[in-house]
């Protein structure tokens, strides 16, 4: 695995869904050095879902050349698997499962087994507070709990790159904190966490860069605090972000 | 491989904290293959002809009424009684136990039945050979009296009372040879012995069941129903399956799974393992139930004809065809409603065209052409071969190379929605 440092290297990246004359990505073209908390921000319909989704395997795109961990993403995504983490958007776990046998099965997976598994099951559900309630079934969990325990599958298998997916949506604010703080200490033992969010505010405390997204085109990218003074009128990333991508309504 | 095992293991855990889907999965083949075994156990005790139950007064006790007796019994299709109630019936007492639904058939053989066929083909005979012709009128003709329950078949009826003319026309077949026997020998220096049909008739009829072996197996309602809503049953899997795997897509599992090192492909395999076990488990259950316990209930045991290989090879081809249609159900329907209405539906007109709730044979003709489309009509005949006709492998082949070319088929279909309209890698 050479990657000069860089942990993702995206070069015109473009996706036509099919049927569709409008590109949903267009041409994107990103790099994100390794040890990052990259923020990929834009209104709902910009391309983050589906850029995420491309670089985790689960579209395929319609052109252009993507390097994970130096591994090209068309060619060589069996290894990729196995150097990324994924947490989606969606709580994604087995509801009637317990959050223990929902960590054991995603982490067995991973090739996680045996007593490795086990204790890094129990170092993560203590971390994030859910020790006590591991074996309760996973619908019975609030929906903090459920978040955090998605996050967690994503972490099992200590990847060097990890992709979020808003991992705070819909939290209360002690589970946002908990979340929030372990990923900046994941990040500091060595993991490139690329993070998509509509919290403004919390992308500009965690992120070391981001790109605004609109469109299915990159509009902007650079450090939160380069973003801020790209333009005097600017107080925070919001003014940012609304002044590049307008205030009218999204699908 | 320690992910493809940790699969089954999370399928496994999934099927059995569904509860409900269990209990249909298992209880309600069980009870299907019960109610439906019971409810038409008479109706394929009616097709087979056998046990019909049939009151007899024969008043005759001469050459005609026990030449009938005989060849009722020896037809194997009745329960013939002489009482009722343990008393020597009237025709009064017949008519009412037919009437009264105790008996399917009633037959009273009148007195003297054999001593007016013998007057007439006397007097007839005697005319002949004076060269007068005979008068019709003088003659007394023997009036039997057959009481027929309204629910008993038409084919049935006209069957029966075809034997009774054929039985009465051959007793005076013999007694007008032996007549004219006698007349000639009036007539003639050298006596002729008796002209009689000697035996057996001149055409002789043998009757085989066409199936190997040297075992005659009659098919009756179990070995009907117990293949019929096993495969039924397996087939049924196709909803809580497809259920499985669209939960598992909508809740974003389906996905996360495929960013991790796990193929597509071991996905469905993990599933195909745990869903073709539980089909197998089905298989065995609906077929210990047809050995073991219809016995005990008053319903006919299955009796297995080919050899216990060539059953399980034909129960996994049914289970993979049942798996590979759920597969493409789960994959290709959009929503959970979506596969369950269109799943039940599917598998309630395969059932139906597949001969599973009225078996092909009793089908209208485009019905019957139409069952060759329907897997559930491969497995069927499969079975019949198997518990009907002794059936080996070879026989079985066929049918089970459409069941796995079917099982492809789905395979195919659900790994081309999933690699083209999904747009996965």
């Amino acid at each position: 695995m050479t990657t000069n440092g860089i942990a993702i290297d995206i070069q015109n990246l473009t996706k036509f869904y099919r049927g569709n004359t409008k590109p949903a990505l267009d041409h994107i073209s990103l790099s994100v050095s390794e040890n990052a908390i990259f923020g990929l921000l834009g209104p709902n319909g910009a391309g983050k879902t589906t850029t995420i989704k491309i670089l985790c395997g689960l579209l395929a795109l319609t052109g252009g050349e993507v390097t994970i961990g130096g591994y090209s993403l068309v060619h060589d995504f069996k290894k990729i698997r196995r150097i990324i983490g994924v947490v989606p958007q969606d709580i994604a776990l087995y509801p009637t499962l317990t959050a223990r046998e929902n960590l054991s099965i995603f982490g067995g997976i991973h090739g996680l087994k045996g007593k490795h598994l086990s204790h890094r099951i129990d170092e993560l559900l203590q971390v994030f507070g859910l020790e006590k309630s591991q074996n309760t079934q996973v619908r019975r969990y609030s929906g903090g709990m459920k978040r955090r325990i998605n996050l967690i599958v994503g972490l099992l298998h200590n990847p060097h790159i990890l992709f979020l997916d808003e991992p705070t949506v819909g939290v209360d604010v002690q589970s946002k904190n908990v979340i929030l703080d372990n990923l900046l200490a994941i990040n500091k033992s060595g993991t490139t966490i690329i993070y998509t969010s509509h919290y403004l505010e919390e992308a500009e405390n965690i992120c070391s860069r981001i790109a605004i997204i609109d469109e299915g085109r990159i509009v902007t990218e650079g450090t939160p605090k380069e973003l801020v003074r790209s333009n005097q009128s600017f107080t925070n990333l919001e003014d940012v972000y609304l002044h590049l991508t307008g205030k009218k309504l999204r699908d | 491989m320690p992910n493809f095992f940790k699969l089954v293991y999370k399928d496994f855990l999934l099927l059995i904290r569904d509860k409900g889907g269990l209990a249909m999965l298992f209880l309600m083949p069980a009870a299907l293959v019960l109610i439906m075994t019971y409810l038409q156990d008479n109706t394929f005790r009616s097709i087979n002809e056998s046990g019909i139950r049939l009151v007899l007064l024969n008043q005759d006790n001469d050459s005609l009424g026990i030449i009938i007796e005989r060849q009722l019994e020896k037809s194997n299709i009745f329960n013939i009684s002489k009482t009722i109630g343990h008393k020597q019936p009237t025709g009064e007492m017949v008519e009412k136990a037919v009437a009264s639904g105790d008996y399917q058939i009633g037959i009273i053989i009148p007195e003297h039945a054999t001593k007016t066929i013998r007057k007439n083909v006397k007097y007839n005979v005697a005319l002949a050979f004076a060269g007068i012709p005979a008068d019709p009128k003088k003659c007394d003709s023997v009036r039997f009296t057959i009481f027929i329950d309204p629910t008993t078949k038409t084919s049935f009826r006209t069957t029966l009372l075809g034997s009774i003319r054929e039985f009465s026309a051959k007793v005076e077949n013999e007694i007008t040879l032996n007549e004219i026997t006698q007349e000639v020998n009036k007539r003639v220096i050298l006596p002729v012995s008796n002209l009689g049909l000697a035996g057996k008739g001149a055409v002789y009829y043998r009757e085989e069941y066409a199936a190997a072996g040297i075992h005659k197996i009659i098919p009756n309602s179990v070995q009907h129903n117990v293949p019929a809503w096993m495969l039924f049953a397996m087939f049924f899997i196709v909803i809580p399956f497809a259920g499985n795997m669209i939960k598992e897509r909508e809740e974003g599992n389906l996905a996360r799974l495929l960013t991790m090192p796990c193929s597509y492909s071991t996905v469905l395999l993990s599933k195909i393992i745990v869903y073709l076990i539980v089909c197998l488990l089905q298989f065995i259950l609906i077929l210990f139930m047809g050995m073991y316990l219809f016995p005990h209930i008053n319903l006919p045991a299955l009796v297995i004809g080919g050899t216990w290989i060539v059953l399980m090879l034909m129960g996994l081809a049914s289970a993979l065809a049942a798996v590979g249609y759920g597969i493409a159900i789960g994959t290709i329907a959009q929503s959970h409603q979506q596969a369950s209405v269109f799943a039940s539906i599917s598998i309630m007109i395969l059932a139906a065209i597949g001969g599973i709730w009225v078996p092909v044979f009793a089908m209208p003709p485009i019905m019957r052409h139409l069952s060759v489309l329907s897997p559930l009509n491969w497995g069927l005949n499969g079975f019949y071969d198997i518990f009907i006709r002794n059936a080996g492998f070879m026989t079985i082949l066929p049918n089970c190379i459409w069941l796995l070319l079917f099982f492809g088929f789905c395979l195919a279909l659900s790994v081309y929605f999933n690699r083209i309209k999904r747009e996965f890698i």
